[in-house]
């Protein structure tokens, strides 16, 4: 690790020096910058560091299995009879096919016991709803095992070992993990098996780098259906164009798309083969292992398999599997027999056709053969069904498995990963994963997209969070664009849904999204470029659905250059364009669709809703102008101050007193449109602020039921636990020993009689007794320091009580008032203690006589 | 109850005088108001008019206030309220202090929900249903004195706000009982909050007698219901033409006029030979009225769908029209502000001439696809009222079929009356008639003739009303089927000539613009 920094250093270095003398290269001449960048790119991707693998081969042989229980280490007399009858099917199956690779069927386990590889499978449903569906479970176990390869990768191992095993140390190959995935899988009731086949390299490796990245993927559109025409829609328009200059055109069109079509084909072809895998000599021989779900129960529809490295289900045709030897579950054993010559195409899967699939053990719950003539003949089949029966009540059936029930904690669970960390490559793809709470700012994943399959030049960068306080879910960051994208969860402040952005400067380009639904001004989306601001409305009373607003520069900078912002303070505003979704309640020529505020140019442009079948809208255009005219009048409202058209009505004047309402109303309008759009950027340095504060606080948010992390239901309880103890500890000092001392002046138990006993008792209750005369004297001595400092106090009011302030008095009152608090008190206390003191004094003595250490003595003498 | 007496001012009527003074005094103000002064006010753009303490008798000359939404005719000295029909709009209405003794004509007033009566002579609470919306009614200080009376406001569904104090029905014990009772969403009551323990007791002093009551509504207002229903399926079956042929309806009007059916219905084995007829008779006629229905829905379907097509083209052709003017719209401005900065006269004048041009192709654009649309909405119009006038033709057709089985059955029928009739009038001749028969029959069987032409007469008038009915199911549906098509002409011309005239107006407006600029620039 120390390594890395240090060459991370250096590489930090470097980049200084590069940029140095970039600078200076700058500086001499100011000749194309993004060249200079470009080269530095290359050369700094020259620089490469490699890491020394540090592989921890793990040892299997050195596990413990000293603790693991009795039916691990020894076979009990069934299994051990079942061990001969699979012994004795294998000869057979030997004698049969004498060119068939060797069976899988009892290797032996991490105690080298041979042991049934059907037993080994433990049906478990375990206690998380995730793991009851088939495609969460599967990459579960994908995710919470390490893949070992197969030792040889042409035969299948000599051992399999229990799945409790392979959960403890979390690692295993294709056997463990679809032992795992199998016993998990039936458990949640799928019809699931065990398969013991062959497949690609790239599934037996678990080599993902061919397979695109299954996050990156994008929904493909749906194309609308085209509607046929109606029987009174109209013509088209006669097309009165050359029909033999459309054909020459549409000739050369095609020519070129033809054209075109072949390079890329040529160009597409040519990738293909770059990234075609080299053929693999070991092609349809290496071995792999991989469960079988059959369609039935748990309403599969159809039977699939599952890859357990990747967790991928995979139809039962798919390419990658290329034949298969033999299925199992917990019930019994099938031997493929089928021929794969077109690998796992042409395969059946109905385990009840013995001529398809040899079974091991006879009747033990097998799937049945579909053969349709059974259902018909029901009632004479009464008779066959009772022999059936019985033969299969002789039939030896499967032992029950040996392996301990499968236990995973939640602990365990969350982490998920081992060490809660995992890596997978795909094509130009690398995606990372994380257990929550292991990264401190609540990264769960990061996917990283490059441009090349050597995973070199950066394309984009996804993560994604979990638990993070700021709501924050995912964040992209766009390598060319250099657009970073977070994206929000319901429930941060002024429901911010999406934030767009290129740096977290205040009026640069970006675009926030927000929940509009929880926001009073129904703002849905806010696009900001240096100069304009444009805003996305939903559901407003008033029918503004876009407004959007145009800055010009700063005129100068405020002399007082504080971070103050004020309106005056804010960036002119040139322009205002405000639309209005159409009002049902009014016609559509007093209904305003668009209204732009010149604000430079004093200009009001309005333009309003078509009217039905209407091809042009109604318009008016202010100009605010308080001239004075000739005489010197005011004028108020002219008619050249308002253009209007208005689209079907031909009387045209509209009363100037109309207009120049409209006009005030509007003039108030435009400033509170104003005042809104400072507003927003008030809102925006808000949000940009508040960001940043999260980012920089990167808080993480803890349910309240997670007893492990929530803080303050662990200061809770450690508050008790804290509480319980120190109530245990004044106990104990309860049961002080109140001889102790005495008896160290006298030299221990040993030398005790009945005169030192005696003593002892009587030095014990006389020094209690001065104890309390002690502490009578204490608060009678107190109790008269009270009462003397209050006659003083008096004595010194009535002396100069004609010359006080009030204030004096208030004091003295108030003292007076306390001092005869503490009077009263120190007087119950006092009495108090005397009436207790006697009674002290006789339970000690009493205590005393009963003292095991003196009773004996003092028994005889009282 | 006291009553103003103005004796030393006369008592005025309403005038346009007072009025245009009211709404001078009451209009805009300060530069608002000399704008407003200049032009002149224009009563119908009043929303607001006071005419209080002006000694009014007689409301009149109101008509033209139409859009006046709050009228304040308090403190006057009116007898009738008259003379407010048009002032549709109204929501606030006060004729406080006046001496109205009777309420009326206020039935045109459906806006209403604040309405004051308070101080005057009225003695019944009524003429109201009409004032639906009414949320605040004072009718303080009048004569109403009897607590029946007020079960009327329960009609008020929004009624909040009541004022009836100084009424004599108010000296009644049981009065505020009474009214929590019987209109238990009012709020306020005479100035003061109804609370809520007030409603719970008076609810079940008067439980029973309420319950009743509302039983009573819901009965009524059922019986209501059932009857629209009733008048909708008729309204739906006369659209179809075949209304009341569901049933023996026409058989029976066939016989209600025929004064001598009675009369033959007694002789010997005609009840029987009636039976049947009716049977089959009423059997054509019910299918007649399935067939109608069933044409009635085709018809439907069919206008249905030519309005979906006309509408849908005539918004593809509007979208069009509408990016046509914004991509317009777009080179107006930029050619404005060129011909604007434009400093060189023949700058200008080029840039000018640029522009025109502009709005000459614009309008040519405009009118071509106008002329475009009008070609094909005139084709596919031609269709339909093919298409129409061929389902129309069908309908009649088979409806003629129908009502001639009809009038194979009369003719059968006759003929059959006929042999019974001259049969029983030889046996009547022989006197071989076994049964009874009243004397005012027997008068019949005078001659051959007599029953003859009885039985004829009798033919003839059912004949005529078959003929009736099917020449009524024709005129209708050949109205209708005209009607249609002229309608969808007519709007078709509107539309186009609308078109026409918006898209001159509009060039018209554009030359105008830039004419007015050319002024500013000069």
């Amino acid at each position: 690790m120390e390594g890395k920094e240090e060459t991370e250093q250096k590489m930090l270095e470097i980049l200084d020096e590069e940029e140095e003398e970039a600078e200076e290269e700058e500086e001499l001449s100011s000749f194309n910058l993004s060249s200079e960048v470009h080269d530095l790119e290359d050369r700094l991707s020259q620089i490469q560091v490699h890491i020394p693998e540090f592989v921890y081969e793990f040892d299997w042989s050195s596990i413990d299995t000293s603790n693991l229980p009795e039916s691990y280490r020894t076979n009990s007399p069934k299994e051990q009879l079942l061990l001969q009858v699979a012994d004795n099917f294998w000869r057979q199956y030997a004698h049969l096919c004498p060119d068939r690779e060797p069976l899988f069927l009892h290797p032996v386990n991490e105690c080298n016991v041979e042991k049934f590889v059907s037993t080994t499978v433990r049906p478990t449903l375990l206690p998380y709803s995730e793991l009851y569906d088939w495609d969460s479970c599967a990459h579960f176990v994908s995710d919470y095992l390490t893949m070992e390869p197969l030792p040889s990768p042409i035969a299948p191992p000599s051992y399999l070992y229990s799945p409790t095993t392979i959960l403890r140390y979390q690692r295993g190959n294709c056997f463990d993990f679809s032992n795992l995935l199998c016993s998990l899988l039936i458990g949640a009731g799928y019809d699931a098996y065990c398969v013991n086949g062959y497949a690609t390299r790239e599934i037996c490796m678990m080599d993902e780098t061919r397979e695109a990245c299954p996050l990156s993927q994008r929904a493909e559109e749906v194309e609308a259906v085209k509607e046929k025409p109606k029987k009174y829609a109209v013509k088209p328009l006669r097309d009165l164009r050359s029909k033999f200059e459309l054909q020459q055109e549409a000739k050369e069109v095609a020519k070129e798309q033809a054209a075109e079509e072949k390079k890329r084909k040529e160009e597409e072809e040519k990738t293909a083969e770059a990234e075609k895998p080299k053929p693999d000599p070991l092609y349809g021989l290496r071995v792999h292992a991989w469960v079988l779900v059959l369609s039935g129960k748990r309403e599969v529809p159809e039977s699939f398999y599952i890859d357990p490295f990747t967790g991928k289900n995979y139809d039962t045709k798919d390419d990658h599997f290329l034949g298969i030897e033999s299925v199992w579950n917990h019930r019994n054993y099938w031997v493929n027999m089928q021929d794969c010559w077109n690998a796992c195409k042409d395969l059946e899967f109905d385990l009840g056709d013995p001529v398809r699939w040899e079974f091991m053990l006879l009747g033990t719950d097998k799937p049945l053969l579909s053969l349709p003539e059974i259902e018909e003949e029901e009632e004479g089949e009464d008779e066959i069904e009772d022999l059936m029966k019985e033969e299969e009540s002789k039939a030896f059936d499967m032992p029950a498995s040996w392996v301990e029930p499968i236990r995973i904690t939640p602990k365990e669970f969350e982490m998920r990963c081992p060490q809660g960390k995992k890596e997978i490559l795909y094509r130009n793809a690398k995606l990372e994963k994380w257990a929550p709470y292991l990264n401190n700012n609540g990264l769960i994943s990061r996917l990283t997209l490059y441009e090349d399959p050597d995973c070199k030049r950066l394309l984009e960068v996804k993560e994604w969070f979990k638990n993070r306080e700021d709501m924050m879910e995912r964040r992209e960051l766009n390598k060319q664009t250099e657009v970073t994208t977070e994206y929000f969860a319901p429930g941060h402040v002024q429901g911010l849904k999406v934030h767009a952005y290129k740096t977290m400067e205040p009026e640069t380009e970006r675009t926030m999204e927000f929940y509009s639904e929880t926001r009073v001004d129904g703002l849905q989306k806010r696009v900001e470029t240096p100069t304009d601001m444009a805003e996305y409305f939903e559901g407003r009373s008033d029918f503004l659905w876009y407004r959007h607003a145009e800055f010009g520069k700063r005129a100068k900078k405020p002399p007082n250059n504080t971070q103050v912002n004020t309106e005056s303070n804010a960036r002119p505003i040139l322009k205002i364009t405000e639309r209005f979704r159409r009002n049902p309640k009014k016609p559509a020529d007093e209904d305003v669709a668009e209204r732009i505020f010149l604000i430079l140019k004093e200009r009001i442009l309005l333009t309003y809703h078509y009217k039905m079948n209407y091809i042009t809208a109604s318009k008016r255009e202010f100009n605010k102008r308080s001239d004075v005219d000739t005489t010197g009048n005011k004028i108020i409202m002219t008619q050249d101050m308002c253009l209007s058209y208005q689209a079907g009505l031909t009387e045209k004047d509209e009363k100037l007193f109309h207009l120049y309402e409209m006009m005030l109303r509007l003039m108030e309008e435009e400033k509170l449109s104003r005042h809104q759009v400072w507003e927003s950027e008030m809102e925006v340095l808000d949000i940009l602020r508040i960001r940043e504060e999260e980012v920089a606080a990167n808080k993480l948010t803890v349910a309240i039921y997670d007893t492990e992390r929530n803080e303050k239901s662990r200061e809770q309880r450690e508050l008790m636990e804290r509480l319980m103890q120190e109530e245990r500890q004044r106990q104990v000092e309860q049961d002080l020993d109140y001889l102790a001392p005495f008896l160290i002046q006298m030299g221990g138990v040993e030398k005790m009689t009945k005169w030192l006993a005696l003593r002892l008792k009587e030095d014990c209750l006389n020094d209690f007794k001065h104890r309390l005369v002690d502490k009578a004297n204490l608060i009678q001595a107190r109790f008269e320091k009270e009462t003397q400092e209050l006659q003083k106090k008096q004595q010194w009011y009535q002396q100069n009580q004609l010359n006080m302030t009030l204030e004096d008095e208030d004091a003295y009152l108030s003292f007076c008032s306390e001092a005869m608090f503490r009077i009263r008190i120190l007087e119950n206390r006092l009495n108090r203690h005397k009436e207790r003191a006697p009674q002290k004094y006789v339970a000690l003595e009493e205590k005393l006589c009963k003292d095991p250490r003196l009773a004996e003595y003092i028994k005889f003498y009282a | 109850m006291t009553s103003r007496l103005y004796d030393s001012i006369e008592p005025n009527v309403i005038d346009g005088e007072m009025l245009q003074k009211a709404v001078e005094e009451q209009g805009p103000k300060e530069e608002a108001g000399q704008l407003a002064k200049r032009e002149g006010i224009n009563f119908k753009d009043v929303k607001e008019l006071q005419l209080d303490f002006r000694n009014i008798l007689k409301i009149d000359n109101l008509w033209q206030f139409v859009n006046l939404t709050k009228l304040q005719l308090d403190n006057n000295i009116i007898e009738k309220i008259e003379a407010l029909e048009s002032l549709v709009h109204l929501v606030w209405l006060d004729l406080s202090f006046n001496n109205i003794e009777v309420i009326e004509g206020l039935s045109t007033l459906v806006n209403l929900k604040d309405l004051s009566l308070f101080n005057n002579r009225i003695s019944k609470i009524e003429n109201l249903d009409a004032l639906q919306q009414l949320q605040i009614f004072s009718i303080g200080n009048n004569n109403i004195g009897t607590l029946e009376n007020l079960v009327y406001l329960r009609k008020f569904k929004e009624l909040r706000t009541l004022n009836l104090a100084g009424n004599p029905v108010c000296d009644n014990e049981a009065y505020t009982m009474y009214i929590a009772a019987y209109l238990p969403d009012l709020v306020y009551l005479d100035f003061r909050m109804v609370e809520d323990s007030t409603k719970e007791i008076a609810f079940v002093k008067y439980q029973y007698a309420i319950e009743e009551m509302k039983q009573g509504e819901a009965v009524a207002l059922a019986k209501q219901e059932a009857e629209k229903a009733k008048q909708k399926e008729l309204d739906y079956h006369k659209a179809a033409y075949v209304e009341y042929l569901n049933g023996s309806f026409l058989f029976d009007s066939m016989y209600v006029e025929d004064p001598e059916a009675s009369k033959l219905e007694y002789l010997p084995g005609v009840p029987e030979l009636l039976e049947t007829y009716k049977s089959k008779f009423v059997t054509i006629c019910e299918n007649l009225f399935e067939y109608g229905l069933k044409q009635h829905e085709k018809r439907k379907a069919e206008v249905a769908l030519f309005y979906e097509c006309l509408n849908e083209a005539l918004e593809d052709n509007r979208e069009q029209g509408n990016q046509i003017m914004a991509d317009f719209e777009e080179k107006r401005l930029l050619a404005l502000d060129a011909i604007q900065t434009a400093s060189e006269t023949e700058v200008l004048e080029a840039r000018l001439q640029e522009y025109n041009d502009g709005i000459t192709k614009l309008s040519e654009t405009l009118m071509t696809m106008e002329m475009q649309l009008v070609d094909q909405l005139e084709e596919v119009i031609k269709d339909f009222e093919r298409n129409i006038s061929d389902l129309v033709s069908i309908f009649i057709e088979n409806e003629q079929g129908l009502m001639a089985q009809c009038r194979d059955l009369e003719n059968h029928h006759h003929e059959k009356l006929l042999e019974i009739a001259i049969n029983t009038l030889e046996k009547i001749v022989k006197s071989e008639l076994e049964e009874e028969i009243p004397d005012d029959v027997r008068m019949l069987f005078v001659d051959k003739d007599t029953i003859v032409n009885a039985v004829n007469a009798s033919h003839d008038i059912h004949l005529l009303k078959i003929d009736n009915r099917e020449d009524e199911i024709i005129t209708k549906a050949n109205s209708w089927a005209s009607a249609l098509i002229e309608k969808v002409h007519k709007s078709e011309i509107t539309r186009n000539r609308n078109r026409v005239k918006e898209i001159n107006q509009f060039i018209d407006h554009l030359h105008n613009e830039l004419e007015t600029m050319d002024i500013m620039e000069a």
